[in-house]
């Protein structure tokens, strides 16, 4: 079972950071809707959650069970691929979006 | 080899791999197991029966029957819209024909279906007797059967829903759609959601706890990870429906304006709790398919599959990424710019793992020798088809497309490739490959393939040409175009060729009565394949095995594993006990754990889906005091079925290989029903957090009028939390007990929090037909004491089992169950209950 953990936790820490950044452009946006509600404070919050986010993985990827065979595998690869969806799908919301 | 008796801290340490039984005959052997696993005779045995292989095989042949339903309906709309004034339908009927097209494909055709290859399949391949929860696969298809004949009826009676099978709001709320047309979809649909709910919860505990003993879950066959990753979403993806189901009739029923905007509700939460039960959908239907290509294709090819690791991470991120698209499906209802950037990078980023998949099967073919049967055939329509619905996805993923093409025959293209190509065509290339295993018959050549030309002609010569009509700008569910002359040829080939692919179902379906009629009779393992679902006789008897595979049987050829299975070679040999029987083994390396006992033929499945189906249609018609009553004989059968549980005879260790002896399951520490209740909790949570998410978009999202200012009786309020809150910790504390007076002590402090709810919390509410917040409120009171009357119930249970004697010093009954129910009654009863002191607050 604590492998199964191990293999779901990479796309669980990109579901956090999901949740994270979008509960912080709510927040942030509320004030002032429209275009003009994203100031520069606002957007590097935003940034700053994101990398936050993105170096969480740090850890996860350097203490993913190591070793050859399926068995270690699997976790690695649920690591990365938490990894490059959390760069990949939150990188255009934190750069491009406005409220 | 040593003892590893009786205690289940033992049996933990029973090897994987078990010593060889005896060699026995394995005529009366089989014999022997027959006489305990056969159906009943007759029409009564149909009715009674919870065996997986009539089951799962009755889900798939009704499913079946769905979709040839659903497939007329298809060509009555192609015949309206073979011409631009098209008098074939009225409008009023051609609404509600295609709206039963979509919702019968989609809820009583594609689901159903992957749920019956499941339950069919997934015993034989994972070398287990039945599922689970046998009475439960039962309660499933009576649900099925009867919330599906109930939206059928109303076709007949001209009340079908019209709304569309997604049923937006507010064209579904009673303002624009009187009459029970709506109401037939919202409470159909419900009805037959239970019946996906138990699959997802059956299915999820045998993959993990009824593996043979030694298959890993590393090991475990390909089909099992896809249905495994489909189970998980089906948990955490149906409860939004279920809940925005039940909010919008509320609605229709109470007037409480959850989704009316001039009254604080909002039409776009109907949209995201229905996305994000809608687009998950898509790959529950998917997963299942690509389980059976990813077990076939190998096969055919003569040689291991690719990248067994690559397709089980792509399943998981699947899993998990089909959860973050919902939005794209609302791209032009002016989200904010971050969601449309989110979901589209989402979008875009699960063709990923769906690329990841094909080329592993590309790989897979392209290192074996590809023989060309005819599930082969389907194998490679699927990849033409499929892979061009993929990129049409891609293309709707970008927002400037996506707002260009929204609404028109583009979509509708889009999602028949799609789904036919990822559904269909696996499909039917699962059947033609499983068929042996059904009916012990070999198919008759010509026909078949013949069938899947005329499919393949008849599909792409629809749908290929429906993209077209879409971006020259032909809206969805038009029935005349009188004004568009540009759109007349393409819409009379696609009703054309819609045709032909008619004829294509009809030869398939000849081909399989061929087959079932004519057909001489089948070699054993026919397509000489690696799985345990071959080691078997044909056809497959209904307890599959006469003795349960251990881990030197896995990773061999059917061939040679089925004889040693049939001499009791494996563990668990006959049925000496004349009981259902077999074994649950630990979730990761598949350890044995202990001995299940299965209950045996019943109609108990049936009568409480009657009774559901009793309140479902009292509801419908607007007879609410009788509907209430209805529930009365629901609570005694859920009652009556809780003591069927109960142990028959005395309880000892089951020898299930010389020298290894388990318990049974009565004494086990994790039980198949303990897995199944947190399994049952996780769609429950999603329930939960449905209603939650609807919460906070009324709050914080909707622009619409505030609620009526509230005089809030905060003295009221103050002592009735904390009775509720004293009363569920105290109620947390005595489940865990273990003498009859704390079962009765918890009985009394869910039954002390239940009125402090119905009497200090409830009467401060605000009437729910003002605001939504205000309805929103009060759902989620009704919820909280719906569970605690459950918790009663379930202490009441225990209490109950104290005076029939039934928990004794080694067995614990249902503490387990209830401790499990009471610790989340009480989270989600203080959670809500902070939730309304909040909004009561900020009202």
């Amino acid at each position: 079972m604590k492998w199964l953990w191990w293999v779901l936790a990479g796309p669980t820490l990109w579901a956090v950071v999901f949740v994270a950044v979008y509960s912080a452009h709510g927040a942030v946006c509320a004030p002032i809707p429209g275009p003009e509600g994203l100031t520069t404070g606002a957007r590097l919050l935003l940034i700053g959650i994101w990398i936050l986010g993105v170096v969480a993985f740090w850890p996860l990827l350097r203490a993913v069970p190591t070793g050859t065979g399926r068995a270690a595998r699997l976790p690695r690869w649920g690591a990365w691929i938490g990894f490059f969806a959390t760069v990949f799908t939150l990188f255009p919301v934190v750069f491009t979006t406005s409220c | 080899m040593t003892d590893t008796t009786a205690s289940p801290s033992e049996a933990q340490a029973a090897p994987a791999d078990l010593p060889r039984n005896p060699p026995q005959r394995a005529l009366p052997l089989n014999r022997e197991l027959a006489g305990v696993w056969a159906n009943d005779r007759g029409i009564w045995g149909q009715i009674t029966s919870v065996s997986h292989t009539t089951l799962g095989l009755r889900f798939m042949a009704t499913a079946l029957v769905f979709f040839a339903i659903g497939g007329i309906l298809a060509m009555l709309i192609r015949a309206q819209l073979a011409t631009p004034d098209g008098a074939f339908l009225d409008t009023e009927l051609y609404n509600q024909i295609f709206t039963m097209h979509g919702s019968i494909m989609m809820f009583l055709f594609a689901i159903p279906m992957l749920e019956g290859l499941g339950i069919w399949l997934l015993p034989k391949m994972l070398g287990t007797r039945d599922m689970a929860f046998p009475r439960l696969t039962a309660l499933g298809y009576w649900c099925y059967l009867f919330g599906g004949l109930i939206m059928l009826t109303a076709l007949l009676f001209g009340v079908a829903p019209r709304d569309g099978w997604f049923m937006y709001t507010p064209l579904s709320s009673s303002a624009y759609s009187p009459g029970i047309n709506a109401d037939v979809w919202l409470l159909g649909v419900t009805f037959v959601e239970i019946s996906a709910v138990a699959a997802a919860v059956e299915i999820t505990v045998t993959i993990l706890r009824q593996r043979a003993p030694g298959m890993k879950l590393t090991e475990m066959p390909l089909f099992a990870w896809y249905m495994l990753g489909t189970s998980a979403m089906m948990l955490v993806g149906f409860p939004p429906l279920i809940a925005a189901s039940v909010l919008l009739e509320l609605e229709r029923a109470f007037d409480w304006p959850f989704f009316d905007p001039l009254r604080g509700g909002d039409p776009l939460l109907w949209q995201h709790l229905f996305w994000l039960f809608g687009h998950p959908e898509v790959y529950i239907i998917f997963l299942p398919a690509a389980g059976a290509l990813s077990t076939i294709i190998p096969v055919m090819c003569r040689t291991r599959i690719l990248g067994y690791g690559a397709i089980v991470a792509a399943v998981l991120g699947l899993v998990f990424l089909s959860f973050g698209l919902w939005v794209h499906h609302m791209f032009t209802v002016g989200i904010p710019h971050m969601a449309l950037a989110f979901f589209s990078a989402a979008s875009v980023l699960v063709a990923v793992p769906t690329a990841v998949q094909v080329f592993a099967w590309i790989g897979t073919m392209w290192k074996g020798r590809p023989e060309l049967h005819l599930p082969m055939y389907h194998i490679l329509g699927f990849f033409l088809t499929f892979v061009l619905g993929g990129l049409t996805g891609v293309m709707l993923a970008i927002v400037p497309f996506n707002w260009q093409a929204h609404d028109t025959a583009f979509v509708t293209a889009h999602l028949h490739y799609v789904l036919i190509g990822g559904f269909v065509f696996p499909m039917m290339a699962a059947i033609t490959y499983w068929m042996p295993l059904v009916t012990g018959k070999a198919r008759v050549r010509g026909v078949g393939e013949a069938a899947f030309w005329v499919i393949l002609i008849g599909f792409h010569g629809t749908f290929f040409v429906m993209h077209l009509t879409g971006l020259l700008g032909m809206p969805r569910r038009i029935d005349v175009y009188p004004d568009n002359p540009e759109w007349i040829w393409l819409n009379l080939t696609s009703s054309f060729f819609g045709f032909v692919m008619t004829i294509g179902f009809a030869m398939f379906a000849l081909d399989m009565l061929l087959q079932v009629t004519l057909g001489t009779r089948a070699r054993r393992d026919p397509w000489r394949a690696p799985t345990l679902d071959w080691a078997m006789p044909l056809p497959a008897p209904s307890f599959n095995f006469s003795s349960l595979p251990t881990a030197r049987h896995l990773d061999r050829p059917a061939s040679e594993v089925m004889l040693e299975l049939a001499c009791g070679d494996g563990a668990l040999p006959g049925a000496p006990r004349g009981q259902r029987e077999f074994l649950v083994t630990s979730v990761g390396a598949a350890r044995p754990d202990h001995v299940a006992h299965l209950p045996g033929n019943t109609s108990l499945p049936f009568a409480l889906s009657s009774s559901i189906g009793v309140f479902v249609l009292l509801v419908l018609w607007q007879l609410y005091l009788l509907a209430g009553m209805a529930l009365v004989p629901v609570a005694v059968l859920i009652w009556v079925w809780g003591r069927g549980l109960a142990p028959r005879g005395p309880l000892q260790p089951i020898e299930i290989a010389p020298g290894v002896t388990l318990p049974v399951h009565h004494q086990a520490r994790q039980s198949l029903g303990q897995s199944g209740l947190v399994a049952f909790l996780v769609a429950n949570a999603a329930l939960f957090a449905s209603v939650l998410f609807g919460l906070a978009f009324l709050s914080v999202v909707t622009q619409g009028p505030a609620p009526p200012p509230a005089m809030i009786d905060t003295s009221r309020i103050a002592w009735a939390t904390g009775l509720i809150a004293g009363a569920q910790l105290l109620g947390m504390a005595l489940s865990r007990g273990g003498a009859p007076v704390w079962a009765a002590l918890g009985l009394c402090a869910n039954a002390v929090a239940l009125i402090a709810l119905l009497a200090g919390i409830v009467p401060v509410l605000d009437d729910p037909t003002a605001h939504a917040r205000d309805a929103l409120r009060a759902a989620m009171a009704a919820y909280v004491g719906l569970h605690l009357l459950v918790a009663c119930g379930m202490a009441a249970f225990v209490l109950d089992q104290y005076r029939r004697g039934e928990i004794t010093e080694q067995i614990r009954g249902a503490w387990a169950p209830w401790r499990l129910w009471q610790d989340f009654t009480s989270i989600t009863t203080l959670v809500t209950i902070l939730a309304l002191i909040a909004q009561k607050g900020g009202a």
